[in-house]
């Protein structure tokens, strides 16, 4: 079996995303004859040529008007190195919360980028939100290779200007790749038209890339509780680490000090389980337990009623109204009871403002919860270090605790 | 990374959604077996999500025209896994003599889609746990894990909400809608197979070749399509999907036949 890699593909609109994954596919021999057939029939009668685009713009209006509307995960079948799976995302500043949404699952990005354009302020923000939710490694795909005459100087000068950027945004690209999405140059295979580049094809590039990992201590977010024949059971999901049968465990935040007596995983009892199993926990006192309280060993996480974080907003904030907290499987009432700043550009510190918490805002916020709830500093893969807040029950707003 | 811990990931992902639709429903939830590979994948995922148990229906939208082995496997395994078994037909339809010699929209639309709605409203269900998975078909691969369709089963999928890292997600119905809940859309095909493995399930007869040919996907008997295999054993079809480039459903009529009769079908409420 095959280690695999989730990669979100981003950039401006007509940066050629899609069409890098389409032609992606195809080139690995990846798509199956009857999606090329249909492709071929719909190109025939739209009047265009063949287009990679449409084997992921699956949507009637995505074709007709050429433009991606919602993120879509495909996956790539590879013979060897790692099996990829690629999430697709629409460029258009109004479907950034579709963006949002397919970037969650990526562990690495590849930012397509026209080498005729500079940064623009689309794949400024993309970048912005995947740095946000701590997808940092990035390989930079310079498109459009072929309508520059495939020449090196052209893509020198792009790459300086692509580098001075990220230098900005403390991000370290992995690679800049120099690729023609549509004839397939430096994707699968190195280039011959571009001899002068030395560098790895986007295949290579990925191969080289990690998943990322939860790491750490021992975390298990209760997310409900079960009878089963007439015993109490606390079920959840191992977020980090492992445990075995007789560890000591804090349950928070009512700290809490017991002792594991039962490992339940469907039918048998176990004497271990580690991330990521969803299991069954006997404890030696039961008493209390309910959803949302969180299991945990050696190190604790912190228990808390004051939380600074930085949210990113998908819809206006109503700074004085009342917001759920949802961490895991926590929820509790919450208000915002200070902005320390808003992102209004892509500097490193947030600019002291007081004003009000607007869609695709980035704001340093602090938070006050009726009830304490249980969280941790955010790195990378933590449940206990992101969350969201809900307004009217829908998700207003993303965090991260910093 | 072993094949384990691979569908381990998978699995508990899988396990995480279900127990939270239950969490959230619990005598409203229900879910949708068809006999397939998939859903009986799902209906296992159930039963280790809940400890050997399966607490809620399932429901099986019988259109009559299904392969004689689907029901034969029915019978069993609802008996053998203590299944709650609720029969889903559309019969007026069925009386009036709807069949895919009449038009394949309107068959599926009647049979499925309409059976669907009549058993969701007589048993007041909120929300049915589905077994789609994303890559069996482009527009299955922009759902979403919680997906809501309105009091007339039709899907906005110009409009979905915003779901993060399969944990945080909206689950809220209005009046005389429900929701879709997809524990499987990760999965690959591929993956069902070496799950199926896996856990040692039982798949219908139909899956494994005889004479040169299997079917890869099963459903109704007129509208199914067996494609060239040799594969007669779980461990040869995990082989022949690994090599192949021929789609999983392409067998299968509805998803083809007319371009975006899939996307159509769909946004009226077809799984």
């Amino acid at each position: 079996m095959q280690d695999y890699l989730n990669i979100v593909v981003t950039g401006e609109i007509d940066s050629g995303k899609t069409t890098l994954i389409g032609r992606f596919l195809y080139d690995m021999g990846s798509l199956s004859q009857g999606v090329i057939e249909e492709i071929e029939d719909v190109c025939r009668r739209l009047g265009n040529g063949f287009e990679f685009a449409y084997i992921l713009d699956s949507l009637e209006e995505e074709r007709r008007n050429q433009l991606t509307i919602d993120t879509t995960q495909v996956f790539c079948k590879t013979k060897k190195g790692k099996r990829f799976i690629f999430i697709d995302v629409p460029g258009h500043q109004e479907l950034l919360m579709n963006m949002l949404c397919g970037s969650s699952y990526a562990d690495i990005a590849i930012l397509t980028i026209d080498v005729r354009k500079s940064i623009e302020k689309q794949t400024k923000r993309h970048m912005f939100i995947l740095k946000f939710l701590g997808v940092e490694q990035v390989i930079i795909a310079v498109n459009k290779m072929d309508l520059v005459g495939f020449d090196e100087t052209v893509y020198e000068r792009a790459k300086e200007r692509i580098a001075a950027f990220f230098k900005k945004i403390q991000i370290k690209p992995k690679y800049f790749i120099p690729i023609s999405a549509n004839q397939g140059e430096n994707l699968v295979k190195r280039s011959k038209k571009m001899d002068w580049y030395k560098g790895l094809s986007l295949a290579e590039g990925l191969n080289s890339c990690r998943r990322l990992q939860a790491s750490g201590s021992f975390r298990l977010p209760i997310q409900d509780i079960y009878y089963l024949h007439k015993e109490k059971v606390a079920i959840g999901r191992i977020i980090s680490g492992r445990i075995k049968k007789g560890d000591k465990v804090t349950v928070l935040p009512i700290n809490r000090e017991c002792r594991i007596d039962t490992i339940k995983i469907f039918n048998k009892n176990y004497s271990a389980a580690k991330c990521p199993q969803g299991i069954g926990l006997v404890l030696d006192d039961m008493s209390d337990l309910k959803r949302g309280q969180v299991i945990c060993k050696p190190q604790l996480p912190e228990v808390t009623r004051e939380i600074s974080a930085r949210i990113f907003c998908t819809h206006s904030l109503n700074r004085k109204g009342p917001l759920r907290f949802n961490c895991a499987t926590q929820d509790v009432a919450v208000r915002i009871k200070q902005v320390n700043g808003v992102w209004d550009t892509l500097g490193a510190q947030p600019r002291p403002k007081e004003e009000a918490l607007k869609k695709n805002n980035l704001s340093e916020v602090i938070i006050v919860s009726r009830k304490p709830v249980t969280v941790e500093k955010f790195s990378g893969s933590s449940g206990l270090g992101r969350f969201v807040l809900k307004n009217n029950k829908e998700i207003c707003a993303v965090g991260i605790i910093p | 990374m072993n094949n384990n811990s691979y569908l381990a990931e998978l699995e508990s992902r899988s396990i995480y959604i279900i127990r939270e639709a239950y969490h959230k429903y619990r005598d409203n939830l229900a879910i949708l077996w068809s006999m397939g590979k998939d859903s009986t994948s799902l209906v296992q995922l159930v039963r280790k999500a809940f400890f050997g148990d399966v607490p809620i229906p399932v429901i099986h939208i019988d259109t009559t025209f299904k392969f004689r082995q689907i029901y034969e496997f029915r019978y069993k395994y609802a008996k053998k896994w203590k299944l709650r078994l609720i029969i889903a037909k559309n019969d007026i339809a069925l009386k009036k003599g709807i069949s895919p010699e009449k038009g394949r929209f309107n068959c599926c639309a009647a049979l499925k889609t309409e059976a669907l709605k009549q058993v969701v409203n007589k048993h007041k269900f909120k929300a049915l746990l589905v077994a789609i998975r994303r890559d069996e078909h482009a527009i299955r691969a922009k759902e979403r894990y919680f997906s809501l369709r309105d009091n007339e089963f039709r899907w906005n999928y110009q409009k979905q909400p915003l779901e993060l890292w399969a944990e945080y997600y909206k689950a809220e119905e209005k009046a005389g809608a429900h929701l879709r809940i997809h524990p499987l859309l990760h999965w690959q095909e591929i993956d069902v197979w070496r799950y199926i493995k896996q856990e040692r399930l039982p798949v219908v007869s139909l899956y494994f070749a005889q004479k040169g040919r299997r079917y890869r996907s099963i459903g109704c008997e007129c509208c199914c399509q067996p494609v060239e295999s040799t594969a007669n054993s779980i461990t040869k079809i995990i082989k022949e999907i690994r090599d192949t480039s021929i789609a999983e459903r392409s067998g299968r009529s509805q998803d083809k036949e007319k371009e975006y009769m899939m996307q159509k079908l769909r946004s009226l409420g077809y799984m």
